[in-house]
């Protein structure tokens, strides 16, 4: 993984057309702006891990209360 | 061609049907492609069963079917992404965890899978809706078709 230390108003750029901004450091929060087109979707990490564990948990075990209920 | 699936034995399959799922979906990025199996007439429920992975499949349902009045914008990065062109080619799902009971079942209504029926290009699409749950009950009504 690539690590750059930034300073508040310092910027990243992703490729040609995402930039990141460092926009605020208060105790252990980081403010983070995020420009990029809107075709690029921006999804919190967390939000990520939680679908991927509900995917995970939804993996069919067992059809049979389908078939006796239906 | 010929599939295995995890419920069904060997099934036959039309290449034609498959759905290509670009990125996967979060927690199986690696699996690209799924084919929509019935589970038996009428069922409101269906099997997503994976191409490549015998034993990987999901049951999915109509999220409509679940409320009503479900609806959400679909964002400019879906619409790039499957190459939408027009919103009746769309179709929508939601994966359906299922427990022991169906009480203790839920549906992601959070996280739905967003088809593009023309081209069968599929993302599962993370909603920025608070209303949402990843978890939502199902109530028997709904089950009930």
């Amino acid at each position: 993984m690539l690590v750059l230390s930034r300073k508040i108003g310092e910027t990243i750029w992703i490729g040609e057309d995402v930039e990141i901004i460092i926009s605020e450091v208060k105790g252990e929060q980081v403010k983070i702006g995020i420009r990029a087109p809107r075709r690029i979707e921006v999804v919190r990490g967390e939000l990520r891990k939680d679908i991927s564990v509900c995917n995970t948990e939804a993996v069919i075990k067992n059809l049979d209360l389908l078939k006796n209920k239906l | 061609m010929n599939i295995k699936t995890a419920y069904m034995g060997e099934v036959e399959i039309n290449e034609e049907s498959i759905l290509n799922f670009d990125h996967g979906i979060p927690g199986f990025e690696e699996e690209k492609q799924f084919v929509l199996l019935p589970i038996e007439e009428n069922s409101i429920f269906q099997i997503l069963q994976s191409v490549q992975t015998e034993d990987l499949a999901f049951i999915i349902t109509s999220p409509f079917g679940v409320i009503s009045n479900y609806n959400f914008d679909l964002d400019e990065a879906t619409v790039h992404s499957l190459e939408i062109k027009d919103e009746k080619e769309v179709a929508v799902f939601a994966i359906v965890s299922l427990k022991e009971t169906l009480e203790k079942s839920s549906v992601n209504l959070k996280a739905p899978i967003v088809l593009n029926s023309t081209l069968k290009k599929a993302k599962q699409v993370i909603l920025d809706n608070e209303n949402y749950a990843i978890r939502h009950q199902i109530s028997f009504e709904s089950v009930k078709g």
